[in-house]
Order: C-alpha cells, then sequence, then structure tokens
C-alpha cells in the first residue's frame, strides 16, 4: 500500500489575503477582488465574507455586485502578488524538486524522496503552512493522498486555514459522500448529464456501473469511474531547478480533425503555460508547436517571434500561425497529439504599444489563472463556445 | 554620345544616385545608372520605381546622347581609377559604351536610355521652401521611429504636415512616437499632409549634409509623389498611401515624475545596462528619485539577466514631484538618447503609461516610448 506522498497546496483566497494585508481594516468584510472593474470584470477572488452572499471565482463583476452590493470591490494587482507568490514557490521547493506549479497561488508536490528528511507528508505539510504564515502573512490549505485528485479535493475540504490527510486506501470512503461539484476536472456538460442520471455525491457515480458509464460518456466514463473512486495516475509533475521549457500536451482518444476543437485545446495550453510562466515570473523568446498524426508521424516547429512572450494569448497567436500553416501542410488530417511549449526564458516582459491600456493585460493574466485553476471550462473565449454551452 | 568628365565627379555622382539603384528587380534596367548629355551637362539618374534620384555633373559635351551602364559595374570602375578626365563614348546605333581615362579603355554593355523608367518632374502642386539644416536635423530625430516591418504601412513612412508656417514631421511604429517641429520662413498657399517612405527620408538626409542652399519641396495636386529640387540633385519618391494615426493624444499632457539629467551620462548608463539586458528580455528599469535629505535626486538605470547578472547604475538627476519608475526596450531607449543633446527631461504618470523625452530648452521635440510591462514588485 503507498503511502500518502502527494501535497496539494493552495493559498487561501489569495488576492483576497493580500489585500488584507496591506489594508487589515477590511477584515471581516466581503472583499472581491476582481479582474477589471468595468464591463468585462470578472471576479477573480472573494472573502470567505463574500461567498456567503454567493459571490463566486469567476462571476462576472456585475452579477456580484446584484448579489453582494455591500462589498468591497478591488481590481487586481498582480505587481503586488507576485514577489508573495514567487516567496510561495520557494518555500514549496525546498522540500522537494518535485513541485508542479498549478497557478500563482496552488501547487502540487510529491514528497516520496523527502520523507526522511524532513519526516512525513503531514509533518512536512504541518512545516509548509506555518512558514506561509510566518513568512508571508497568510494562510494556505493543504491536502495529503496518494494522488494529485484526491490531495485537491482534500485541500478544498480543509479550507480555510486546514490540513486533511487522506490515507491510503481510504481515498474512495473520503469522496462518497461529497458532492459531485467537489469532484475537479468535470464539466458543466458532464455535470448536468450525471445530474439527470440522479448523481448527487461522488459515492453515487462511483456506485454507476462502468458500462453505463461509458454508454452514456464514451471512452471518458471509465475515467470517470475511476475518479469517482478516487484513483487518478498522472504523478506530480517535476520541474528541474531551473526549466529549460515548458509545455502541454494532449493525447486523443480518437484522433481529431475539428479545427475548433484544436484550437481551444491550443488555447488552454497556451494559458496553462503562462500560468507557469508567471509562477516564476518568466517570459519565453520561442514557443514551439507539436503535432502527431497517426500512426506515429511527429511534427516539430517553433517560433521566435522578437516580441517576448509573456501572455496565454503572446503563447496561442504564435502557436497558432504555427499550427495553421503545419495542419494545412498537411490536408488538415485528423490530428493525434497536440503540443504546445515555450522555451528561452527571461524576466517576464511585454511591450506595451501605442495607447494600450495595461488593464488589458492585467484582465487577461486574471482570466489565465481563473482558467487554470477553475479549469479551461470556467472562462472561455467566444471561438470555444459550442453549442449547448452556457456560463458554468 | 561623347562626353568627357572628371573622375572625382563622375565618383562623386555615382556614390549620390547609387543609393537609389533596386537592389533586385524584375525590371533589369532598374539596375543600371541612366547617363545622359542635358543643358552642357551629364545628367546620372537611378531608380528602384519607389524612389529615383538624379544628379548633374559638369561635362565638356562633344555630342549629345545618352545611355543605361549597370550600376554596381561602372560605379567600382570609376572608384578605381585615377583622378584625370573620363572620356565617355557611345557609337550611333552600338550597345558597347566606350570609357577610357588615363590609359585604361574598357567597354561595357549598355541598354537602351529609351526604356529607362522615366522620372517625373513635379509641378502644379504645392510648394514649400526648406532649410537644410533645419530639414536634417528634424530628419535625424523621427526617421528611427518609423516602423521597419510593413503590416500596416502607413508606420513605414514619416508624417510631414504644415500647420501655416510650422512644418512638423512624426514618426511612430507602435511602440513609440517622434516628432519634430521646424519654421517655415513662409506659409505655404496650400496645406501639405503626407506620408514618406522613412528610406527616401533617410536618402534625402544624406543628400543636403553638406549643402547650405535652400531645398524644394514639391508635392504633386494628386499627393501621390514628392520632389526635393537641390542644387546638383534631385529625388523624387511615391507617397504612401493610408491615414497617419492621430498622434496627438499620444503625447502625454500631464507627468506625476520629471527627471532631467545629461545625455551623456544617461546614454552611458544605458549603453552599460544594455549589455546585461540584451540576450533576452531587453529590459531596461529606470527608477527616480526627488532630492531630499541634502542626497540629490538621482535616476537609477538598471537591467538584469538570469544566469549572467545583473548591473546598476546611478546618476544625479534634477527630479521633480513624487518618485517614479518605468522599464524600456533597451534599443528603444538608446535610440532616442543617441538623437539628442545636452540635456534630456523624461516625464512619466506611471510604469505603464507612455514616457515623454524632451530636449531641455528646444521644444520643437518630444519623443514618446511606451514602456514594457514587467512585474515590478519581484524582487530576486
Amino acid at each position: 500500500m503507498p503511502s500518502p506522498t502527494v501535497l496539494h497546496v493552495d493559498l487561501d483566497a489569495f488576492f483576497v489575503s493580500m489585500e488584507l494585508l496591506r489594508r487589515p481594516e477590511l477584515r471581516g468584510q466581503a472583499v472581491i477582488v476582481c479582474g477589471g472593474l468595468g464591463q468585462r470584470g470578472v471576479v477573480n477572488t472573494c472573502s470567505y465574507e463574500a461567498r456567503r452572499f454567493g459571490v463566486r471565482s469567476a462571476m462576472p463583476v456585475s452579477e456580484a455586485r446584484r448579489r453582494c452590493p455591500g462589498g468591497v470591490y478591488l481590481p487586481s494587482d498582480f505587481q503586488y502578488y507576485a514577489p508573495a507568490s514567487k516567496a510561495f514557490h520557494a518555500i514549496l521547493r525546498e522540500y522537494t524538486p518535485a513541485v508542479e506549479p498549478a497557478g500563482t497561488d496552488e501547487a502540487y508536490l510529491d514528497v516520496a524522496g523527502s520523507e526522511r528528511l524532513f519526516g512525513g507528508a503531514p509533518g512536512i505539510a504541518a512545516t509548509i503552512r506555518r512558514r506561509i504564515r510566518d513568512e508571508i502573512g497568510i494562510t494556505a490549505s493543504i491536502g495529503v493522498s496518494t494522488n494529485k485528485l484526491v490531495a485537491k479535493v482534500a485541500s478544498d475540504a480543509g479550507k480555510p486555514d486546514g490540513l486533511v490527510v487522506v490515507e491510503a486506501g481510504e481515498e474512495a470512503s473520503f469522496l462518497a459522500p461529497r458532492a459531485l461539484r467537489e469532484l475537479p476536472m468535470i464539466g458543466p456538460r458532464t455535470a448536468a448529464a450525471l445530474e439527470q442520471l440522479g448523481v448527487r455525491t461522488i459515492g453515487d457515480l462511483a456506485a454507476i456501473p462502468v458500462s453505463a458509464l461509458e454508454s452514456r460518456f464514451g471512452s471518458h466514463g471509465l475515467e470517470l469511474h475511476r475518479r469517482a473512486l478516487g484513483q487518478y495516475l498522472a504523478p506530480v509533475l517535476h520541474e528541474r531547478a531551473r526549466a529549460r521549457s515548458m509545455s502541454r500536451e494532449t493525447t486523443f482518444d480518437t484522433d481529431v480533425a475539428d479545427g475548433q476543437r484544436l484550437r481551444g485545446i491550443l488555447r488552454s495550453q497556451a494559458d496553462h503555460v503562462a500560468a507557469q510562466m508567471a509562477a516564476e515570473s518568466l517570459a519565453a523568446r520561442t514557443v514551439t508547436l507539436k503535432l502527431r498524426f497517426p500512426p506515429f508521424e511527429t511534427l516539430i516547429r517553433s517560433a521566435t517571434p522578437g516580441q517576448l512572450l509573456m501572455l496565454g494569448s503572446d503563447l496561442y497567436g504564435a502557436a497558432l500561425a504555427l499550427f495553421e500553416r503545419a495542419w494545412d501542410a498537411n490536408g488538415r488530417r485528423p490530428v493525434r497529439l497536440l503540443g504546445l511549449g515555450a522555451t528561452g526564458f527571461v524576466e517576464a516582459g511585454r511591450q506595451l504599444r501605442l495607447g494600450e491600456d495595461v488593464r488589458g493585460i492585467q484582465l487577461e493574466r486574471t482570466l489565465g489563472d481563473l482558467r487554470v485553476r477553475f479549469g479551461s471550462s470556467a472562462i472561455r473565449h467566444g471561438h470555444q463556445l459550442g453549442d449547448g454551452d452556457h456560463y458554468p | 554620345m561623347k562626353v568627357q568628365v572628371l573622375q572625382e565627379n563622375l565618383q562623386r555622382g555615382l556614390g549620390i544616385v547609387g543609393r537609389a539603384v533596386a537592389a533586385r528587380s524584375t525590371l533589369p534596367i532598374t539596375g543600371n545608372v541612366l547617363l545622359q548629355t542635358e543643358d552642357g551637362r551629364l545628367k546620372l539618374a537611378a531608380t528602384d520605381l519607389d524612389i529615383s534620384i538624379t544628379s548633374w555633373i559638369g561635362a565638356r559635351v562633344d555630342e549629345e546622347g545618352g545611355t543605361t551602364v549597370p550600376a554596381r559595374l561602372i560605379t567600382d570602375f570609376v572608384g578605381s581609377l585615377p583622378p584625370a578626365p573620363v572620356d565617355i563614348q557611345l557609337a550611333e546605333r552600338s550597345r558597347e559604351v566606350h570609357l577610357e581615362c588615363a590609359r585604361n579603355e574598357s567597354t561595357i554593355n549598355s541598354m537602351d536610355a529609351e526604356d529607362f523608367p522615366r522620372i517625373q518632374a513635379i509641378s502644379g502642386g504645392p510648394t514649400l521652401q526648406l532649410d537644410p539644416k533645419a530639414l536634417k536635423h528634424a530628419i535625424d530625430r523621427v526617421d528611427f521611429a518609423a516602423a521597419s516591418d510593413d503590416s500596416r504601412p502607413a508606420l513605414t513612412g514619416v508624417h510631414i504636415k504644415t500647420d501655416d508656417s510650422r512644418l512638423t514631421l512624426a514618426a511612430a511604429d507602435g511602440f513609440r512616437l517622434a516628432v519634430s517641429d521646424l519654421e517655415l520662413a513662409n506659409a505655404p498657399e496650400e496645406q501639405i499632409e503626407i506620408i514618406i517612405p522613412a528610406r527616401a527620408v533617410r536618402e534625402l538626409s544624406r543628400l543636403i549634409a553638406d549643402t547650405q542652399d535652400p531645398v524644394e519641396m514639391r508635392v504633386n495636386a494628386q499627393r501621390t509623389q514628392v520632389q526635393f529640387v537641390m542644387v546638383e540633385s534631385e529625388l523624387v519618391a511615391q507617397l504612401i498611401q493610408g491615414v497617419f494615426p492621430n498622434y496627438n493624444q499620444l503625447i502625454p499632457a500631464e507627468w506625476n515624475t520629471r527627471a532631467t539629467v545629461s545625455v551623456d551620462e544617461f546614454k552611458r548608463l544605458t549603453r552599460i545596462a544594455a549589455i546585461f539586458a540584451r540576450d533576452g528580455s531587453g529590459i531596461i528599469r529606470l527608477e527616480m528619485a526627488p532630492a531630499e535629505e541634502g542626497e540629490a535626486g538621482r535616476l537609477k538605470v538598471s537591467a538584469r539577466a538570469d544566469e549572467i547578472g545583473d548591473n546598476e547604475g546611478v546618476v544625479d538627476a534634477q527630479v521633480e514631484g513624487q518618485s517614479g519608475k518605468i522599464a524600456f526596450n533597451s534599443r528603444y531607449l538608446s535610440d532616442v538618447l543617441n538623437a539628442l543633446h545636452g540635456e534630456v527631461t523624461l516625464e512619466v504618470t506611471n510604469p505603464y503609461s507612455q514616457g515623454a523625452f524632451r530636449p531641455v530648452g528646444d521644444s520643437t521635440y518630444v519623443h514618446v516610448i511606451m514602456p514594457m510591462y514587467v512585474d515590478w514588485g519581484g524582487e530576486r
């Protein structure tokens, strides 16, 4: 039986906590940090007081104002949060090189090799929580389990300021009583379909025979079943001391020839890589596109556009041009694997255009951060919306 | 055709027109130089169809006529000759130009002067008289800000506009903007607003470098061509058709921090910081602090490069308003400083809005650069 060595560390309402650090008089109030306060503004993070009014991350600011008119609405200030985020990731890296950042304020760790040095996983988790409180002045919740999926649910269960350890073999029973929406990586459409089947809890989902799930959700059915049981194989991605490249790849069960879908996936890969770069305050000079056609014909194309690539849209724009050219040159055949990578890292920076409003960049950083934290379905670009999609 | 010219004059004339020779063209004759007798002088001309340059040199004309010869060949050949008279001769109905100078003879295969693209003189439109020194000064302070990629054609040119007796030159590439004014002796009879290709303006600056005589600028009525007439040469350029952005709104009217500093010192610190910035991001950070408690105001110029190291230099500066900071691309910063002398003021409102550079004591120039978005808070 493996011991639980995977940690999910999540800063509690990170942006709000940072704002409260410099404006302690707002403590106890409904504080809402937004990416843009205008028409297109979206809630990034809100205090637990604001959540009581039904305000949620990724909600349009207009909607939040309706639900919580007395709230304190603040624009997000990445310049101010960045050093704290950096310090946070630096603390984590002291305990293992296996740190996989999942945004500015959360990360997965695998401490399997570090236990003898620093004590067991629960002990390391307690130390990390204490150091974040002492050195940054904010709180973190940590979930500990045998895999990333359960660790993530556990850290959510511990929020705020909690530590939840799920022992090996207890994953399924830990998940079973929890609401279906607590299971990560289930999109709104899948969730709606499951609710129609009468599924309320994760345990309900686990009780459905695999064959029934497969007939309803295809090859995704087996994966749903496994997740409901707390089985998740993806390892914590080891990050070398200083990464030379950051990338995301998607291999399709069934080859994909739908251009819109491929572009949407590329966009989400760009956002993930951009979030990973943001966690270390880096920008890239080069973007790489990887394309595989069945059975195993792999193309790699790269571009160095001259301007630094910092945002998801920067990476996406450069990678999309590569994709369209390479895909056209191959007769727009079905694709088996699509990947996007960034290399040539330098300190984060982006040349602004004359007349450009920096709030556009700050909004994009907020949206990118939200997409990575809440899944690509939380916030989408218009071109990624298909029939039947609705605001989650 | 039979003419005699001095080698020095021919070499100089070829040097002037050679800048307009087409580098590679589907029209082979544009790789040639036109040689043609005209009013007792020898006219030299070259064109790449966008820009045409014509120059006249003194000659003894024994027989009128014209021809065209490959520009590279004749330029290299004449450049190697001793300073002595050169005889140029083209026999009737022959294609071979015969050149002779100080016991050195050569024959060059020519193409017919009749086939050389005609360079129209411009008349009928508005005309301006310009002081060559002031014009060159204005050009040299703006031309480098024009776009080098042609995704927005209007930005590859220099915008020229009159407002009564004031002439304003402006260039912008989407990230920076340079605007220079000069006073005209007389207001033109009709107002002019055109976009001249930056390359043509650079060639003009070269052509007028040594002249004291006024330069005449003529624009045709259709606003498709401009001609600059000098004493010994002329330049004709096709104008860029398009709308130049309304740039006045991009020049900040206010500031929160204003630093005045020696251009040479600022340039020196920028050059050093650029060594650290160039291998990667190109980010140069500027931080300005007003004088306090007996300490002089200062401008800090810094850069850092992952895995290489960092650099920081400080110069005394007169800083008004509050402390301020801004980050610029090292190339844009060096470009503007290289165009200035004496003292410069840098006006900044916040780290993410354009910074304005103005030469001290000279209100005819402003240079605006958009900053780089960087994580200012991030200390390592």
